[in-house]
């Protein structure tokens, strides 16, 4: 296939990722402090050799936290991204080629879900199993594999309408040929745009519902939960604060970066 | 030659040259326009002819200062003795409808989609003449009345045909009252009919000033009259008045460019016919498209080795009608029959843009590959094919995006050929083509469709080229 | 035109059913029996016997099959009936015009400001493509948007509530509480709006019926306003579309964060107390807000763009 082409900023956006990634999984491998273990005489130290990121105000591991709050918020993005991409590329193409009452149907859950926005959407998912992390995994990819869907249709449409797709079904080439030499082409480019766009989506539903409370559940390492907890504290112990800010902001702007052009 | 009238010319282009500006420091500029020296008087016509890419937009841009910012331009511009480039930008532009104006080339793109079409005109006298609405309005009901636009007065562009699109344009840019008119292709798209309705136009307004047209078409030059240049990539190649070169060149370019045109082609000797079995027969067919009928009981039978034209104005129904013989659309009523038992992949179809009829993101190799492998095919047929049609192989290591018109529209005579074909739709497949490389595509086509006993459907604009190389012609007109 | 008419109101019709629904599910998913809960609602948990509660069984259908219990909780639901607020035992239509009041209130506040940041800031950026003000308007934009919706709020209310002490904290009492709120919403719908606008500034001016009125003899800046505003404005106000998904969210968010009495706040808050019809009411309304806002986009695109009139 041909090889992907990335800007400048996209290339920046795929090194910042790639650091947190590492960060989130080398701190997996060797920093051995539990995120949930509590020592209150420790409440806000500084950080030192032991604890480069400092405790928070239970005296919980700041570096232990992060590293699970990030691995929860990469995790979750990207099984919601993998799901949302590939029921959206199906239903899509589907619905893009067949048109018939295929189409209709499809297009009618479309306007169903279109009509109440993802957050509300989410929230009330959230509100049927308050805390399970299950729930927000299926209303999170129900909200996006919409833009998936729409996308993709509206590329499989105009490839099939194309004189290149005409003439190779004229040739005599099957289905399975012209989804693979007109159709997938066409959508690898869009498809990675919107899958950048989605993982940002994503963490950041996930920040806002621990941000107000409704998505996972304390003791949990979640960078949302942890800005509202470290609120209070901010004049206090404002590096410990700044952290899972800083961790988001970063998540959100590599994969902003990463996404390239602009959203249609 | 005319240096020795007393009167300034409107026009006068010294030494101009274009060069677009190195990417890299080390890199000399390219020359993209080679100097190039006129002088227009009033009353005087000009026509560039060229094919394109010889450079003719760079010169109206040039001319314009509307040249794209890698672009710059060396040499003197002069409009009636004033030097261009000692102007600041500001007075530059303020010449731009009331001393020249230019006719652009895409008359749809360059009207606002959303504005009607009399006030695109009447706009100019409020702003630029400084007219009361009233006044402003009326003149331009005027001036669309003068150009056979009335009663489109409030219809948008897209309401619009080409042609009155174009005329629409031509009222708009000529408005502020500009006696030097620049026209760049403004032929382009249009029908034969629209075509000489407009150079009419030209002409009329022209003689009470300067005009400068550049085009593609001999014909058009032809009509014009006047003086002529002809450039080939970005070469002044000759020059003079039109009868004189047109009629009787010493360069090779000239003549070969005038020999393209269909009207000199000589008369293709055509094998008979009458004798070879019907391949395809179409009964009373009938074709709504929204509110306007494109035809009905229509018939028509197709032999094998037979080249039946089909000529008429834009939108008439043309390519509906070869898409429905080729089953790719439904009639509203009637058959077609396909006679001899053929398979059904041996009835194709050339498009009218090459580039659009291959897959872009793979190399042109692959593609001729999964076909030969699909119908199991004799690779070997390929080189000798490909040769037959004046290509080389190498031209298969590259996307289709990186081989020129020509040369990919007889790949997709290629790639059809080796499906050795009994029906071919071929929609207006030289359209896009420069005229010497259409005129010989076609010839080529024509000829391996007599070598293959294939039927050729050929969709054309031109009347006079269907006149030459078909056996049969029919025309569709609106009912 | 028709057609979008009935296009929203089905999906009027279908945000009423699919929250009701939901919420429906959602009272049969809270722990405990749903008679009591009714009933300490109503009377509160110090007179809450065994009668109370089967009276309030019987008088809401609660013995009834579930089916039965789902049609006349959507039969109420079309009746506007919302029940009570399990947890303050108020009616919830009533909380609704409130919350709904101030949703308003901060919406088009905030949107009207969003407006005068981003469509000067956008057309300056487009007539002055890449110059240093283009790149530093795409660098504020880049760095808005890569923050979750409450910290950009969260940022400001540090600095002139918490630090400065100019503005109040939270909640709703006179116009200075709505300074903050607006502002944080504004900045968030301006980071992207302004961008959409110098694009499609950008486009226009690029485009080759801009040219052309310039040479007809028009000035820039009659060209811009004869043919450029109006052409740009068409794929703004399309996207205004796009943008309500973040208006809507953005409320819910902001109005948490200030505690803001609004339909977001009460969502976010109802969820977390599980107070099912408060959830199921400031749910649809936000829905409806939402579905209303964008019939106006549609309207709006309709009168700019006479094109495709024709074609619906």
């Amino acid at each position: 296939m041909r090889q992907l082409k990335l800007k400048t900023s996209q290339k920046i956006g795929a090194g910042l990722l790639l650091l947190l990634l590492a960060f989130a999984l080398l701190e997996a491998l060797l920093h051995g402090t539990a995120p949930y273990l509590q020592r209150l005489d420790q409440a806000f130290a500084l950080p030192s050799l032991q604890e480069p990121l400092g405790t928070d105000q239970f005296g919980r591991s700041m570096l232990a936290r992060m590293g699970a709050a990030l691995r929860l918020s990469l995790i979750l993005s990207l099984i919601c991204v993998l799901t949302s991409a590939t029921l959206g590329i199906l239903l899509g193409v589907v619905a893009g080629w067949w048109q018939g009452w295929a189409d209709r149907l499809l297009s009618f859950i479309l306007n169903m879900l279109l009509a109440l926005p993802g957050l509300v959407l989410i929230l009330l998912f959230a509100g049927l199993a308050p805390g399970s992390l299950l729930m927000l995994y299926l209303a999170i990819s129900l909200v996006l594999w919409v833009e998936y869907f729409r996308v993709v249709r509206a590329i499989t449409r105009t490839q099939i309408q194309s004189s290149a797709m005409q003439a190779s079904h004229m040739l005599g080439f099957g289905r399975w040929y012209c989804f693979r030499r007109h159709i997938w082409p066409a959508l690898v480019s869009p498809v990675f745009t919107l899958a950048a766009f989605g993982a940002a989506n994503a963490i950041l539903a996930l920040a806002a519902l621990g941000f107000v409370s409704v998505g996972v559940r304390p003791p949990t390492a979640e960078l949302g939960l942890m800005m509202v907890e470290l609120f209070p504290y901010y004049s206090d112990a404002p590096w410990v604060l700044a952290q899972p800010v800083l961790a988001v902001f970063l998540l959100v702007l590599s994969l902003n970066l990463l996404a390239g052009g602009k959203r249609s | 030659m005319t240096g020795s009238q007393p009167i300034i010319p409107l026009l006068q282009v010294e030494n101009l040259c274009v060069f677009s500006r190195p990417q890299a420091k080390n890199q000399a500029p390219e020359l993209l326009l080679e100097p190039l020296s006129f002088s227009l008087y009033p009353g005087e016509r000009l026509t560039i002819l060229g094919e394109t890419g010889a450079g003719k937009s760079l010169l109206m841009q040039a001319i314009m200062g509307t040249l794209p910012k890698p672009l710059y331009h060396q040499g003197r511009i002069r409009i009636a003795g004033q030097d261009l480039d000692a102007l600041p930008q500001t007075e530059r532009e303020q010449l731009w409808g009331r001393r020249i104006a230019l006719l652009p080339q895409e008359p749809w793109h360059a009207l606002d989609p959303l504005m009607p079409s009399q006030e695109q005109v009447s706009e100019v006298y409020q702003c630029v003449k400084g007219r009361k609405p009233d006044s402003a309005d009326h003149q331009a009901t005027q001036d669309l009345l003068a150009v056979g636009l009335q009663g489109a007065e409030h219809k948008r562009p897209d309401q619009l045909s080409g042609g009155m699109a174009q005329r629409l344009a031509f009222c708009a840019a000529t408005a502020a009252g500009a006696s030097l008119i620049l026209a760049d292709e403004p032929t382009k798209g249009l029908d034969t009919s629209c075509r000489e309705a407009l150079v009419q136009l030209l002409c009329k307004k022209s003689t009470q000033g300067t005009l400068l047209t550049i085009t593609h078409d001999v014909a058009v030059a032809r009509q014009l009259g006047g003086r002529i240049l002809v450039m080939k990539s970005g070469r002044l190649l000759d020059d003079g008045r039109i009868k004189q070169v047109l009629d009787d060149s010493a360069c090779q370019y000239t003549r070969q460019l005038i020999e393209a045109e269909p009207a000199r082609w000589p008369p293709y000797p055509l094998p008979n016919i009458q004798q070879a079995t019907p391949i395809l027969e179409a009964q009373e067919l009938s074709k709504q498209r929204g509110n306007k009928r494109l035809f009905e009981h229509l018939s028509l039978q197709i032999r094998r080795g037979e080249i039946l034209g089909l000529t008429g104005d834009s939108g008439c129904g043309k390519s509906t009608l070869g898409d429905i013989l080729l089953g790719l659309l439904p009639a509203d009523s009637g058959r077609v029959y396909r006679r001899g038992g053929f398979a059904p992949q041996r009835y194709l179809k050339l498009y009218q843009d090459p580039p659009a009829s291959f897959a872009p993101q793979v190399k042109l190799a692959q593609l001729f590959d999964d076909l030969i492998r699909l119908h199991r095919l004799d690779a070997k047929r390929l080189p000798a094919l490909l040769e037959r049609l004046n290509l080389s192989t190498h031209l298969l290591q590259r996307h289709s995006h990186q081989v020129s018109g020509g040369e990919l529209q007889r790949l997709a005579l290629a790639r059809v050929l080796l499906m050795e074909p009994v029906f071919l739709f071929a929609d207006e497949p030289v359209s896009r083509l420069d005229p010497i490389t259409a005129r010989d595509v076609l010839q080529l086509l024509v000829e391996v469709a007599t070598e293959y006993q294939c039927a050729v459907l050929l969709v054309s604009h031109d009347p006079a080229l269907v006149h030459k190389i078909c056996h049969t012609q029919r025309c569709l007109s609106l009912p | 035109m028709m057609r979008l008419l009935l296009l929203r109101l089905g999906q009027a019709a279908l945000v009423c059913w699919s929250v009701g629904t939901l919420s429906f599910i959602l009272m049969h998913l809270l722990p405990g029996n749903m008679a009591f809960r009714v009933a300490a609602g109503r009377y509160g948990y110090d007179n809450l016997n065994l009668a109370a509660a089967q009276a309030v069984e019987i008088e809401l259908g609660l013995d009834q099959p579930v089916w039965e219990q789902y049609l006349n909780w959507l039969l109420d639901l079309m009746r506007f009936d919302f029940g009570n607020s399990l947890v303050s035992g108020l009616p919830i239509a009533h909380e609704l015009m409130h919350f709904l009041e101030h949703t308003l209130m901060l919406a088009v506040t905030a949107m009207l400001l969003a407006l005068l940041l981003a469509l000067p800031i956008g057309i300056y950026a487009a007539i002055r493509e890449n110059c240093w003000f283009d790149r530093a308007s795409l660098l504020m934009s880049v760095l808005l948007r890569a923050q979750p919706v409450f910290m950009v709020g969260l940022v400001l209310l540090l600095i002139f509530s918490l630090q400065l002490r100019w503005l109040p904290v939270a909640g709703f009492d006179g116009p200075r509480f709505l300074i903050l709120p607006a502002i944080s919403l504004a900045l968030v719908l301006a980071a992207l709006s302004s961008r959409v606008i110098r694009h499609a500034g950008v486009e226009v001016i690029h485009s080759a019926f801009f040219q052309f009125s310039r040479i007809k003899g028009l000035s820039f800046g009659q060209t811009l306003i004869r043919h450029g505003l109006r052409n740009a404005a068409l794929p703004v106000v399309a996207f205004l579309g796009i943008q309500l998904v973040t208006l809507i969210e953005g409320i819910v968010m902001i109005e948490s964060l200030f505690s803001w009495p609004g339909l977001g706040h009460g969502l976010a808050h109802a969820v977390f107390n599980r107070d099912v019809p408060m959830i199921q009411g400031a749910a649809m309304s936000l829905g409806l807000l939402f579905v209303v806002l964008n019939l106006w986009v549609d309207i709006a695109c309709h009168l700019i763009d006479p094109r495709g009139r024709a074609e619906s």
